[in-house]
């Protein structure tokens, strides 16, 4: 089922010291999958996050050309509030993500359900599952404000979950974590997919983009260059013309086929490349 | 708030406005001095009873007793009068002069030490949830418990910013002209910081449907009881009573 469709969408924001415009990108987003978005930066995957979430239009200004349809509705008619419990959006910083008038974890997890008016006992019921789906319940008593970035960063995520949104928009999220961080992130990230959600992924760690994603698009400046299974653009050597890195095992295995074209399989995670140069030995 | 358990740090925002409110009003009813000194003992009591006393008293030893102090000696010498109690050369300490300071101190202290506990006592949260039920939006209410909130935040990052600049060589420690100087460095990237923050933040704040138009819920709820009602009716019959007894007594 088709949840978000973009043709010809067009953007540049009012005051252009970034340079990060979008040009005629179009796209279709499939319920349940896990697509990735790559490429350097600047190349405006931030901007194409902000559309998606409504944020251009309907917070930063200039001028939206194309249509993005969010269940067949385009994203001017959609209402701000209908789209926070809509759509999820979690950025890269997790020191700006927080309500700041909450003393506790647990009640800035509750903020987001606060805000839509749900009843008090069902707000306790949803935020205590979601602190024991995450595992932060050690977190729970604490200050939002004197937790680490990767605690915060959770918490984060958390207070997006817990508001249940079909869709969730994760713009590189663990760019200020430690390897610690990311890897609890990336579990986060893949118990969501196994619930079902539709995720829309910024993300540099190729590796582990390989290993979630099910699709995955490459931008450079303002347009979407390549698209594609994960398989099929993560293992095409194209990719490294855009700047947007391969995994380390498809930049072996590019390698590998250039001094042997048998070695035709690219691999793009781990057991693919065992898989690939145990057969290539064997022969 | 320390234990919930407490009868006083219990009761409803607005009753415990009701310190301030009659403290302020009536020092100004009663003219006398000792009247006015008497709401210190007074605070005390209730500060006592609520478990904050040693706080209270440090606030109040900390940042009235200096002032009071200096306001008390200087209105002393320089306020005109006939009666002259003590003269030192050109100094001297009138009779009227002494008469105004014990006024105007006792009404300081009064005041000072009711806002004081008022604030020691309520929560910011919860005189902002208060007043959002009688009607103030929630921007403004947020708005209110942000910047609170906020002050730990802005001096623990003033404090890296203040690390920042040493290493790039601007003096901060020394004498109180490079300290001064030192400030303008440290001023300009916090600010400037905090504003680039608030895109951030409103964001954040769209995320968790923060303008989503209908009812709000919370999960801290705030109850009036009938203790706050009576005891907000009996403070402001006192207060009346006290304000006809005054007209009596001028008439």
């Amino acid at each position: 089922m088709e949840l978000i469709r973009a043709k010809n969408i067009n953007y540049k924001y009012p005051i252009n010291d970034g340079q990060s415009t979008l040009k005629n990108v179009n796209f279709s987003i499939q319920k349940g999958e896990l697509y990735s978005i790559i490429g350097k930066n600047g190349a405006g995957k931030t901007t194409l996050c902000n559309v998606i979430r409504g944020f251009i239009p309907h917070f930063h200004r200039g001028e939206l050309g194309g249509e993005l349809l969010i269940e067949g509705k385009d994203i001017r008619e959609w209402d701000m509030s209908d789209l926070a419990s809509k759509i999820g959006f979690i950025f890269q910083n997790p020191f700006t993500q927080i309500s700041g008038v909450k003393d506790t974890v647990f009640d800035e997890i509750a903020y987001g359900l606060e805000n839509l008016g749900v009843e008090i006992d069902d707000i306790k019921k949803r935020v205590e599952q979601i602190i024991d789906l995450l595992g932060i319940g050690d977190l729970a008593d604490k200050n939002p404000y004197e937790l680490s970035g990767g605690q915060k960063q959770r918490v984060a995520f958390a207070a997006v979950i817990v508001m249940d949104p079909d869709i969730l928009v994760i713009d590189e999220p663990t760019s200020q974590l430690d390897p610690k961080g990311t890897k609890d992130i990336f579990e986060i990230i893949k118990f969501l997919k196994e619930k079902g959600k539709t995720i829309i992924l910024v993300e540099h760690k190729l590796e582990l983009i390989a290993e979630h994603s099910d699709y995955v698009f490459v931008m450079d400046d303002g347009e979407i260059m390549l698209d594609g299974k994960v398989d099929e653009v993560l293992s095409m050597p194209k990719v490294l013309d855009y700047d947007a890195g391969l995994p380390q095992y498809a930049l072996l295995g590019i390698e590998m086929n250039r001094k042997d074209p048998d070695f035709n399989q690219i691999p793009i995670n781990k057991s693919q490349a065992e898989l690939e140069i145990n057969k290539w030995l064997q022969r | 708030m320390p234990n919930k358990g407490n009868f006083i740090l219990n009761l409803y925002p607005s009753t415990k406005f009701m310190l301030p409110l009659f403290v302020t009003i009536s020092i100004f009813l009663v003219p006398s001095y000792l009247f006015a000194y008497m709401m210190l003992p007074l605070c005390i009591a209730i500060a006592l009873i609520a478990g904050v006393a040693k706080q209270f008293l440090n606030l109040i030893v900390k940042g009235l007793l200096l002032l009071v102090l200096f306001i008390f000696i200087i209105q002393s010498v320089i306020a005109p009068g006939e009666e002259i109690i003590w003269s030192w050369g050109i100094i001297s300490i009138k009779e009227e002069g002494v008469m105004l300071s014990l006024t105007l101190t006792s009404r300081i202290v009064a005041i000072a030490s009711a806002f004081l506990l008022f604030f020691r006592i309520t929560s910011i949260r919860d005189i902002s949830q208060a007043l959002e039920k009688v009607g103030m939006s929630p921007k403004f209410s947020y708005a209110i418990l942000a910047t609170f909130q906020f002050i730990p935040e802005i001096s623990k990052r003033s404090k890296v910013i203040m690390d920042a600049q040493k290493a790039r060589g601007v003096e901060t420690e020394g004498s109180l002209l490079t300290r001064t100087k030192a400030f303008v460095p440290v001023l300009g990237p916090l600010v400037l910081s905090s504003i680039a923050n608030t895109e951030e933040r409103a964001i954040t704040l769209e995320t968790r449907a923060f303008s989503t138009k209908g009812k709000k819920t919370s999960l801290h709820k705030l109850h009036k009881t009938k203790t706050d009602m009576s005891i907000q009716i009996l403070v402001i019959i006192f207060i009346i009573f006290l304000a006809v007894g005054r007209v009596m007594i001028w008439n």
